[in-house]
């Protein structure tokens, strides 16, 4: 079994109830994320569109996170789940400089590093992610990749043509699929950050791990 | 920050995301490699002046080897002081995960300390020169890896485009020559003829030379092999936020300890050789900083 993941961006209306279900399932500290939501306007007025992107951990079949980890906090699942051992991280913050999907980041409250699980502890229950059930247009697919008659399975299949995974050329093997995914929603270096556009204003940083 | 093809057609702009993470890695790894390089650099020069200056080094042996243990702790000191759970280092010695540079460096930084602790009780205790220089060889082969290691766990940094392992290696092996020679140039005092410090001001004059053409090539070649090397560079290039601190610490690391060494071979002078190791110390921790920093200031998602 290796369980992935697909979010079918044409489905998702940015609506953020994956972000909030995640923050609630997983007690996600304030100023963290183990997924967000990334708006991004595209085009010149009155001809523009928004697009929305949930960005999580892809969890890699070829992790760096895992090779860069000096304890094995970072370790692989039988079902290929890239999973985190917080009493066993050190902090050193490695997986963090190897993420290149910038999933990783530390937890100020138990200063180790943290990132989504697909709620390894739900799916061990035989549950769906907290984020897979509180989409309410279906764009989170979660399944295993391993069986052709699984959702994800199918889905990949009905849009071989339109499927993308981020960062290719990074040699990672994400377990993450998209759907109907742009350069503008996949690719961080296509789009500009302008101080002053977002709800956050002019906090574009935060300190890692609420300290140094 | 360079417009982006993409970014002219589509007119594409972030208008709602988490706040990023801040630099990961800050001026503790900074002083970390610095460290390092002094530590592994003074055993290298050591290991030259034994044989090229054998009568020179006598009253050496000893000093050089605090030296290199004094940075050896400053180095692991800053280590242990960047981790955000410091007091599971042990961690690393129990549970060790063998793929990853963190673990093998901390390894062979382990081993490497207590050889030079065996180097310090045979020089001060034992007062055996050549027992010393027998250990003293595989201390520099051990320095070796040691120095490597951080160019390694660079490389595993696989988000940080800039930093390659070819690269990096050469980078930190130059920057160990440069720092270990201008501070063997500052420790040899009165100890050190003038032919011995000449020697030294060669290996300091070319690591810098090289180290110099190494960040030159990055600088013009960088961006054509790859988009996210190309926007990193763009913080050390016209009014980016790093430009200044790069070019001081080319200036204050290479080009000016180059033009002192030269000055101080037609001149003899002794003081602008000190003077070139003192500006190559200080500098290589601009230069360190610098590249060290503008990777992380890329957004990764």
């Amino acid at each position: 079994m290796q369980l992935g993941f697909l979010v079918d961006l044409h489905l998702c209306m940015g609506c953020k109830g994956c972000e909030i279900a995640c923050k609630v399932e997983n007690e996600v500290p304030l100023s963290t994320w183990r997924l967000r939501v990334k708006y991004v306007d595209v085009g010149t007025f009155p001809e523009t569109k928004r697009t929305f992107t949930p960005l999580r951990c892809n969890h890699c079949e070829n992790a760096p996170c895992v090779r860069i980890c000096p304890v094995s906090a970072l370790h692989y699942l039988e079902n290929g789940i890239v999973n985190i051992d917080k009493e066993r991280c050190i902090g050193c913050a490695g997986c963090v400089m190897a993420c290149p999907y910038g999933a990783i980041y530390i937890d100020p409250q138990t200063q180790t590093a943290d990132k989504c699980t697909y709620c390894a502890h739900r799916v061990a229950s035989s549950m769906m992610p907290s984020c897979v059930v509180a989409c309410p247009v279906q764009a989170n697919i979660f399944g295993d990749l391993d069986d052709p008659t699984s959702n994800i399975s199918k889905y990949i299949q009905k849009n071989q043509s339109n499927v993308q995974v981020r960062k290719p050329e990074k040699g990672t093997n994400p377990h993450h699929f998209y759907v109907n995914g742009g350069n503008v929603s996949l690719n961080p270096l296509a789009s500009k950050r302008v101080e002053g556009f977002s709800l956050f204003n002019n906090i574009t940083t935060l300190p890692v791990g609420g300290s140094h | 920050m360079a417009a982006h093809e993409i970014l002219a057609a589509t007119n594409a702009v972030v208008t709602l995301d988490a706040a990023l993470p801040g630099i990961v890695w800050p001026w503790l790894v900074t002083i970390n490699m610095w460290a390092k390089s002094i530590g592994t650099g003074v055993i290298f020069m050591l290991f030259l002046l034994i044989r090229t200056h054998p009568d020179q080094v006598k009253g050496l042996r000893f000093p050089t080897t605090v030296v290199a243990l004094i940075f050896i702790h400053i180095f692991l000191l800053f280590t242990l002081a960047d981790l955000h759970q410091p007091f599971r280092m042990w961690h690393i010695f129990f549970y060790p995960h063998l793929s990853s540079a963190i673990t093998i460096g901390a390894w062979m930084a382990t081993i490497f300390v207590g050889l030079l602790f065996l180097l310090a009780f045979v020089s001060f205790i034992k007062k055996d020169d050549a027992l010393f220089d027998k250990i003293l060889t595989w201390v520099v082969i051990l320095a070796i890896p040691v120095t490597l290691y951080t160019a390694a766990l660079m490389s595993q940094c696989t988000a940080r485009e800039l930093w390659q392992m070819p690269t990096e290696s050469a980078q930190m092996v130059f920057a160990a020559l440069l720092a270990g020679s201008a501070f063997m140039i500052l420790l040899g005092g009165n100890k050190l003829n003038y032919e011995a410090k000449k020697t030294l001001g060669v290996v300091l004059g070319l690591s810098a030379l090289m180290s110099f053409t190494l960040y030159m090539s990055e600088y013009i070649f960088g961006p054509m092999k790859a988009e996210e090397v190309a926007f990193i560079l763009e913080y050390i290039k016209g009014d980016g936020p790093y430009t200044v601190m790069f070019w001081l610490g080319q200036w204050i690391t290479y080009l000016l300890p180059m033009l002192l060494i030269v000055l101080s071979r037609a001149s003899k002078s002794e003081n602008l050789l000190k003077l070139a190791a003192l500006l190559a110390l200080v500098g290589l921790w601009l230069v360190k900083h610098v590249w060290l920093t503008i990777p992380q200031l890329l957004p990764m998602s």
